[in-house]
Formats: structure tokens, sequence, C-alpha cells
């Protein structure tokens, strides 16, 4: 299995601080979730059904007509490699790091590709291209136009792009969501989650919006009710709450900007970023990462490249513990703190 | 007239020359001599170990006067007489150990390129005063360029400010404390106090050229690294001067040190410095380039600085 963020119980041992007291930058969920209503006792009760009005609901929010609800994008990320023979798969790199194993394990064979050259592939050899866009850690993101002229391509070898769209809530000028399935975009898979935007990663709802052949394929390979009952009674509400994501969008915008002159005014200039987290690339990540931990604040590390990626903190509390470890650590040519005699 | 603005350059030019050309005096090392001398004062001098707090602090502090003050001062005499400038390479040559920090350096490098793990082993022995006999290949490169980069502090900056500072004698001044330091400032329990005058001293002969190497390793190598390096770690090192100098270096050259490691039968748990690789003898490569690359890079910003210094006199 590979390590996500937020294993914070495991670094709350390695330092030795109390879990109550870190700071938890180390994911890109919203850290402020989607107040989400009381359940009543007969959503429980019930088999979910699929006229309840969720997608209709999700249709509507994300503009599109064909959508599979699914247990978490990650559902469709295992699956959809299932779907189709054995091929050649280029994925985004660095990016999530589940999509690579998924595809490997349903015997494809995988390159890993960096943004420019996905863009500038030579589709022939290549017959699904994969990528996170906006991008998972770095915050890169792919033009509409450059996606559907990849798209364009691919098919013409029946092949498939698949966007997850996991962060693409508060940055979704790039989004292919109303597009996907449809004339001009019919092998376009997009990815969606309620994980990230939401804050709701527990609920593990996510859609998938494709073709409406694909989808039925994909609905068969994943069985009768992918998702829990109160959890499509929680996504329905909150995909229909357009006030609250409105302040939501706000919120993450202005704190994510602040994020990045934080960053900037202790000399770490953010090097991508979305709404949902900013992205430092720079040389000396392993040894920052461990000082802000031995200040109770966790972050995501990348080795390779070498980086860190920083969530929103929730509060002004979190801010300060923030603003102060990063004074601390970074800010001093000066003298030591322990300089004995 | 000659331009006297370009006499300090210059003979800074030909003492780094001169210690390129010949290295360390191979039949009679003056500081041999001083070392000895420096033995009898102390015995002369310090009553007890460690002794009385005061007293021998008060007497290290005499015996280091009665040492190095003599010499400092015949010299400071002698590069004042007619011709004095040669008294001055003279003296830079001598504080200058940047060839022989190169032949050690080197002859570790080979040894670990040819996979010749005990012949590395004597050989960074040399070079520095942990317990070598456990160290593996990884252990003796990264002990080497840790020594690399501090002497490159002692043995070539420091003296390198000090002869800026105040000439042949400065530089003189500051390979003495240095030795003194390293001979009378250990802070084991018999000197603790007699050597306490050393070590403070040589700590404030420091302050300075300590930041100086470290910002010259920054800026020959990964700069940005290196002074994040400085900025996070360099605290974290027990003495305040190597502290900034292996975190700069280190971060130049994008490499892990620092960590454990045995001294005089002691494991100490020295903070980690650096980020990026774990050490090879490929880094004491560059370590050592950006040592004599550092000392032509101060010789070409004091002729720049003191042309410039000198026109604005002369327009004045």
């Amino acid at each position: 299995m590979l390590e996500h963020g937020g294993r914070l119980r495991l670094a709350s041992q390695r330092y030795g601080i109390e879990l109550a007291h870190w700071i938890d930058l180390s994911t890109g969920i919203a850290p402020w979730p989607y107040p989400v209503p009381e359940i009543p006792l007969s959503v429980w009760q019930r088999l979910p059904e699929d006229d309840d009005g969720l997608l209709d609901v999700a249709s509507a929010y994300y503009g599109a007509k064909n959508l599979l609800a699914v247990n978490g994008s990650q559902a469709a990320i295992m699956a959809l490699p299932r779907l189709r023979a054995p091929g050649v798969v280029a994925v985004l790199a660095p990016s999530y790091g589940e999509y690579a194993p998924a595809w490997r394990a349903a015997g494809h064979q995988v390159i890993e590709c960096a943004a420019e050259d996905l863009r500038q592939q030579d589709v022939d050899a290549i017959d699904v291209m994969m990528l996170a866009n906006p991008n998972n850690p770095d915050g890169c993101c792919f033009s509409r136009v450059a996606l559907l002229a990849m798209a364009q391509r691919l098919s013409e070898s029946n092949g498939w792009l698949v966007v997850d769209e996991a962060f693409a809530d508060a940055d979704g000028e790039n989004s292919l969501a109303n597009m996907a399935g449809m004339a001009g975009a019919e092998n376009v898979i997009i990815l969606r989650s309620l994980g990230k935007f939401f804050g709701l990663a527990g609920a593990r709802v996510g859609f998938c919006i494709a073709a409406p052949a694909l989808l039925l394929r994909l609905q068969e390979a994943l069985g009768p009710w992918p998702l829990a009952n109160p959890a499509r009674f929680i996504a329905k509400v909150g995909l229909g709450d357009t006030a609250w994501q409105a302040a939501q969008r706000q919120r993450l915008h202005a704190a994510s900007a602040r994020l990045a002159t934080l960053l900037a005014n202790n000399d770490l200039p953010s090097t991508g970023g979305t709404a949902l987290f900013q992205y430092v690339q720079c040389a000396f990540a392993a040894p920052l990462y461990e000082r802000l931990a031995q200040r109770g604040i966790l972050v995501r590390y990348f080795a390779e490249p070498s980086a860190l990626r920083l969530g929103l903190p929730e509060n002004e509390m979190a801010w300060a513990r923030l603003e102060n470890a990063l004074g601390d650590v970074m800010g001093k040519y000066g003298y030591p703190s322990n300089s004995s005699a | 007239m000659p331009d006297v603005s370009l006499a300090l350059p210059l003979t800074m030019l030909m003492g780094v020359l001169l210690d390129r050309l010949l290295g360390e005096p191979r039949c009679f090392h003056p500081l041999v001599g001083f070392g000895a001398l420096a033995d009898r004062i102390e015995n002369i001098l310090r009553q007890g170990a460690p002794g009385h707090p005061l007293f021998n602090r008060l007497r290290g502090l005499l015996g280091w006067l009665l040492l190095v003050l003599p010499l400092v001062t015949a010299a400071w005499l002698l590069c004042r007489l007619p011709l004095g400038w040669l008294a001055d390479v003279a003296l830079l040559y001598f504080a200058l150990g940047t060839r022989s920090l190169v032949q050690h350096g080197e002859q570790v490098a080979r040894n670990l390129a040819a996979s010749d793990l005990a012949a590395a082993r004597l050989h960074v022995g040399w070079m520095v005063s942990r317990d070598i006999s456990q160290l593996d290949e990884e252990g003796v490169a990264r002990a080497a360029v840790e020594s690399v980069l501090e002497n490159g502090n002692d043995a070539v900056f420091g003296a390198l400010f000090w002869f800026c500072v105040a000439g042949g004698a400065g530089a003189l001044l500051y390979r003495l404390a240095n030795t003194l330091d390293a001979m009378w400032g250990y802070k084991d329990a018999r000197r603790i106090y007699f050597g306490w005058a050393a070590a403070r001293i040589d700590d404030m002969l420091n302050f300075i050229p300590a930041r100086l190497t470290a910002l010259t390793y920054a800026v020959l190598g990964d700069t940005r690294t290196a002074l994040a390096c400085w900025r996070m770690q360099a605290r974290d090192w027990s003495s305040p001067n190597a502290g900034p100098v292996i975190a700069a270096g280190a971060g130049a050259m994008g490499v892990q040190l620092g960590g454990a490691a045995v001294y005089h039968g002691q494991l100490e748990m020295r903070p980690k410095v650096g980020a990026g690789d774990t050490a090879c003898q490929w880094h004491i490569y560059r370590s050592l380039r950006l040592i004599v690359l550092g000392q032509w890079v101060w010789v070409v910003v004091v002729a720049v600085v003191m042309t410039i210094f000198n026109a604005l006199i002369n327009h004045a």
C-alpha cells in the first residue's frame, strides 16, 4: 500500500507530540468540511436507490449528463484498467501515486511521463493517458484545448484520456466535466470526488463522467450499491447547496493565497498550488519537513522531486503556529540557541 | 607611483600561489617548535587539572599572551621594514594550508575510488580526531568532507580574512590562536579552565571568517539550499562557528553530513545537517573544489573592492 497524507498517529509517535497538539497540513482536504445534516433513520434502514435524486443534483453540479456514482474516485481508478485489454498507459508523474499501480495490476505497461512529455507524447504507441488536472501535488494544469487535442489524437486508436479532477471544484476553469463522453470528447473519462473541496474524504463519494456505454460496463464491474445510503444522502445535500459552495470557494482561495504569501515571506516561494494546497519544490525539503514536524506541524514530503505540500491551516491558532514555526525554522542566520561554553 | 590599492590582493595572490607550489614545509615546520614551546609554557603555568576556575583561566590567558604576542609583534615589525611585503607573503604562506588539505582529501577520495577501505580509513584518520576503525565507505567520505569544510575555515579563509585585516601579522595571529585552541581548547577535564582563554579567543577570531566561509560555500554551490541549511541547521551544531560552515557547505553540495560519530570511545549523536545525497568520494572532490575555487574568488573580490575603494579615495 502506498503512503498517503494524513498519517498523523504515526508522526505523533515518532516525534513524541500528543495527537491533539498537531497542526495537520499533510492532506489536500479542505479544513472546513461541509456541515453534514442529521441523517434520518430511514436512510440507514433502506438499501440505496438510484432514483433518490443524487444523480440529478450531481448532474447539475458537474454540468454533466452521463455520470455514475462510485465509492470514492479510488474505486474507479481501480476498476477502469480492467475494462480494457492490456496496453500501454502513459501516466503523469509526479502525481497521485495510485494510478500507475492500478494499471500495472491489470496487466498494462505503464510509462510515467512529465507534463510536457505527456502533451507531446507520440500517441501511436499509447493506448491510455491518465493525469490529474489540476495535478496533485504540484498544481500543474492542462488547458481544455490541450486536453481535447490529446483526446482527439488518442481517439484515432480508440484510446482513453482519463482525467482525475479531484481538485477541480475550486479551480474548475480547465475542467472537461461538462464535455466528457459527449461528441468531440467521447473517449474522455473524468473522475470527481467529494473528498477535497467538500472535505468529506471519509464519506467515500466519487463520480465517474464518461460515455454511457463505458459507464454501464463500469457499473457492472463495481456491482450493486457501490455507495452507502448515508453517503448518498450527504452528497445530495452538499452538491445542491450552492450558497455554501460559493462561500467555500471564496474561503479556500483566500486561505491558499494567504498560505502562498506566508511561504514566500519565509523564502519558501510556492512553485505551484491550487485553492486547497501550496507546493514548494526545494532541495532541502527533507530537513524542512523534519523541523516542522519537531514543532508539531505535519506537512507532506515528496522525495522525487524533493518537495513539500502544505494544506490550509484551519483557524487563526493554526496560522499562528505555522507562522511561528516557519519563522523559527527559516529565520536565523545568527546565533545558535544551544551554544554551550 | 605604483597603485598601492593592489598591494593587498597581489601579496594575497603570491601567498596562495606559494602554497599551491610548495605545500606545507617538508623538513622543518615552524608550528612543531611552537607546539613544543606551548607544552613547556603549559607545564610551567597550569596548576592542577582542572585546578582553580578563576586562576587557571587567568594563567591560560597569560600563557596565550606570552606565546602569541611576542611573535605577532615581531612579525608586525618585520612587515613594516623595506621589502616587508616579502614577509607578508611568507607569513600568509605559512598560515595557509590549502595544498595540504587538497592532498589529504584527494588521497582519501582515491582510496575510496579504488575500494581500498583500509587505506581510506588510515588516511582519513590523519584529517579527523574521531574513531575511524569502524567507519564504512560513507562514514569515511562524510568524515573527510566535514574535515575539508571545517578546515576550509581554519586553514584557508580564516587566514585570508586576518591577512586582509592586518597583513602577515594578522595571518600569523590567526594561525597561532588556532593552534593553541587545538592544543589547549579541548573541553576535557584537565584543561577546562586553562584552555578557556584559548578557546574563547579562537571563537572570537573566527566569528566573522566562519560566516564568510559559509557564504563562500553558498555562493559557489547550490546557494538557496546552502542558505536554507545554514538558517535551519547551523544552530543545532555544538560549535557556534562550525555550525554555519558545515551546514552551508553541506547544503551547497547537496550532501548529508553530521550524525553519529565516535570520539575517544564515546558515541556522539551530532545533529544531521545538509540535504540530499549520502556522502561518497565524489563529495570530497566537490568540497575541495569549493575551497580551491573559493580562495581565487577571495583574491578577485579583494582586488575589485580595493580598486573601487582606491578610485573613490582618489576622487574625493
